[in-house]
């Protein structure tokens, strides 16, 4: 390898790519733009969200139950007084869930041996939100309902898990979990869609076999590909970092630092898929075709907006398959749970497995002749 | 023929089950243009890409300036020029700075670059183009630019494919000046196309149909082979046409009556006959003489009329 041959091929590919309006702007607006999107629209966060209530027991502790739900900001409860009601408040869409607070809850409270029971209500059609709003509700009903039930002691494995989200994540907002996968997400498909049809407009420009009859080494010319780009999304990073900071309000918990180098890492990775996928596709089209299809798993399977552990077992183990569910469990580690190397080092090694295949790949794939 | 400098023995290319080059034996002397003729499809690219290491062969030995191309394709690079059919300059930079790129990756610059360029610049009218973008340029001048950079690093051997195609009729016989001034300066060209006109401008043909070599010559030997040749016209009045007739049978030819004179058939346009003509003008300067070329498109439908069959 000669360093002035690749400094050539470096400054070429600079050069064109700063100097192509079309792909400054995906460059800089798809990353932006998908942050914000998610961030603000899809966030999995539940508020203001109408909450039916029946509170058949109207005792102080019952009132108090739906004070604290009213005061965490996540539901608004709306009083009904019969159970009737409370249905058509369903079936009209006036609620999406509503809670039943049974005329024994202070009883019950007093017996001291079950805790306290309510009944929750909700719109089975509106399956995803159903289902992310009765999350909270339970935790919030049964973190309310603990208090409640022993003021003085709580006992050992009472709303365990209701306990540990609240040390990370104290005001359950969804936005940092959304933030946090929305680089898996751009980091996967923007980096393999720009790489392959890249290289597959340069191939049919003719360009690409003209550097192969060249002294240039099939390494140099992959380098003088990789590293430009490598760089430029590695700057996409560091933007969305500050702008999901500044706009957002979500900065990462643990080192900015192991998070920008996991994901300069993580993007050599899809540059090596992205080569990969130019050295199947004959035309521009089908490489925008096949990192579609590649894309489609990516958003379902890797953890980015459904958890895996609610998939079933062998869609779990399917999930372990892509790289960007290592990935997205590493930037949640780092966003969400200040993680460091210590307890990232599974999710870290897996992705160096994959960094090694994949790159290895396309270095193959590269250098061989047809 | 002194020591090609390209030869090939057996050359073969499958793909699948199906033969774009089969057992190919060329062999191109140094310093002359090699045209490779054959129609779309024929496997002209597919061998020109096998003689400078892009396409590993099936079968077959490639030698190019006495290197094993299959085993070392790396070691031709610094010799030889190549130009694809299309012309490989990245869009979005400008000409000089394609200048710069491939410049850069032969390892010319400074004053090497500055001199060499400069003189390119020159030869191929460029001047006014060096600052454009070639998106921008109008196609001769962008083949022409295509072509100075594939000889930027002074190549010993270029190989240009289809160098010509959707490019004018007068552009494309600037164009093959130049090539022929390369090959005056000792470049050996090897050069695909499909416009067989062109094969006068070279100095031997390889015509290549199916994969396979029909024809292998110099392209007058072609035309003597596989045309009726050439039909000489002499024009003029009724009463001077028998003393003509004498001049010309004298020479040795047989002569024809046509309606405006006389008429010649020849295989090729030796010295003699021109001599021959040129002492009946001299003696009938109101003679009016036409030569007629047999067109290469005549001479390649011969050979590969089953008649003709075989080599040449």
């Amino acid at each position: 390898m000669r360093w002035r041959r690749l400094r050539t091929l470096l400054v070429r590919e600079g050069r064109a790519t700063l100097r192509d309006p079309f792909t400054i702007t995906i460059l800089v607006a798809v990353p932006l733009v998908a942050l914000l999107a998610f961030g603000f629209v899809l966030s999995t966060e539940v508020k203001g969200l109408p909450l039916a209530v029946l509170d058949a027991s109207d005792t102080p502790a019952s009132r108090r139950l739906i004070a604290d739900l009213a005061a965490q900001g996540t539901f608004v409860p709306r009083r009904v007084v019969t159970r009737a009601a409370l249905e058509r408040a369903l079936v009209g869409g006036a609620v999406s869930a509503a809670l039943v607070v049974p005329p024994d809850f202070d009883r019950a409270r007093a017996r001291g041996a079950d805790r306290p029971q309510v009944q929750l209500v909700y719109d089975g059609a509106e399956a995803v939100l159903a289902g992310n709003a009765e999350g909270y509700l339970q935790a919030l009903v049964e973190a309310a309902g603990a208090t409640l039930a022993r003021p003085g002691a709580p006992r050992a494995g009472d709303g365990v898990t209701v306990a540990e989200r609240a040390l990370f994540n104290p005001t359950l907002d969804g936005k940092p979990f959304m933030v946090a996968g929305t680089f898996g997400f751009v980091l996967s498909f923007l980096t393999i869609l720009i790489t392959a049809v890249s290289i597959v407009n340069e191939r049919l420009g003719g360009t690409f076999e003209q550097l192969q009859v060249t002294p240039a080494t099939s390494v140099e010319i992959l380098l003088g590909k990789v590293l430009p780009m490598g760089a430029i999304f590695t700057l996409d990073v560091v933007l969305m970092v500050v702008v999901a900071g500044v706009v957002l309000g979500v900065w990462p918990q643990g080192s900015v630092l192991l998070f920008v180098g996991v994901s300069a890492y993580y993007v050599s990775i899809s540059l090596a898929a992205g080569l990969l996928i130019s050295a199947t596709s004959e035309t521009a089209n089908e490489a925008v075709q096949k990192t579609v299809l590649v894309s489609v798993p990516l958003v379902q399977l890797s953890g980015f907006i459904f958890p895996i552990r609610s998939m079933p077992i062998p869609f779990q183990w399917a999930t372990t398959l892509f790289p960007a569910t290592h990935y997205i469990a590493v930037t949640r580690g780092i966003y969400l749970r200040a993680e460091g190397l210590t307890t990232l080092w599974p999710e870290l090694l897996a992705l160096l497995g994959f960094g090694v295949v994949l790159i290895g790949l396309a270095l193959r794939t590269m250098g061989r002749r047809p | 023929m002194s020591d090609p400098i390209i030869r090939t023995q057996g050359l073969t290319r499958r793909f699948g089950a199906f033969t774009a080059v089969d057992a190919l034996d060329i062999a191109v002397a140094p310093g002359t243009i090699h045209a490779f003729l054959g129609a779309n499809g024929s496997g002209k690219s597919t061998t020109i890409r096998m003689l400078i290491g892009l396409l590993r062969p099936t079968a077959g030995s490639i030698l190019v300036d006495g290197i094993d191309v299959i085993r070392h394709p790396r070691r031709v690079r610094d010799r030889i020029g190549y130009m694809g059919q299309r012309v490989s300059l990245y869009q979005g930079l400008s000409l000089r700075e394609n200048v710069e790129f491939y410049a850069g990756l032969y390892g010319l610059a400074g004053g090497e670059l500055e001199w060499r360029w400069g003189v390119l610049r020159e030869r191929f009218a460029l001047g006014e183009a060096e600052a454009e973008r070639p998106e921008d340029l109008p196609g001769g001048l962008r083949q022409r630019a295509g072509l100075a950079l594939a000889t930027l690093h002074r190549p010993r051997l270029l190989f240009l494919d289809e160098p010509t195609a959707g490019v004018d009729l007068h552009s494309r016989a600037l164009f093959w000046e130049l090539i022929q001034e390369e090959a005056a300066a000792g470049v050996t060209v090897f050069v695909t196309t499909h416009f067989l006109e062109e094969a006068d401008y070279c100095d031997w043909v390889s015509f290549i149909d199916g994969g396979r070599l029909v024809a292998d010559a110099p392209p007058e030997a072609l035309r003597r082979r596989f045309s009726a040749g050439y039909r000489i016209a002499v024009a003029l009045p009724a009463a001077a046409r028998a003393a003509a007739r004498a001049v010309l049978a004298a020479g040795g030819h047989a002569v024809e009556e046509s309606a405006e004179g006389l008429r010649v058939d020849s295989p090729e346009l030796a010295p003699r006959l021109l001599e021959t003509l040129a002492q009946l003008v001299a003696r009938h300067p109101e003679a009016r003489v036409g030569i007629e070329q047999p067109a290469m498109t005549d001479v390649f439908r011969n050979v590969l009329a089953p008649a003709a069959g075989g080599r040449a």
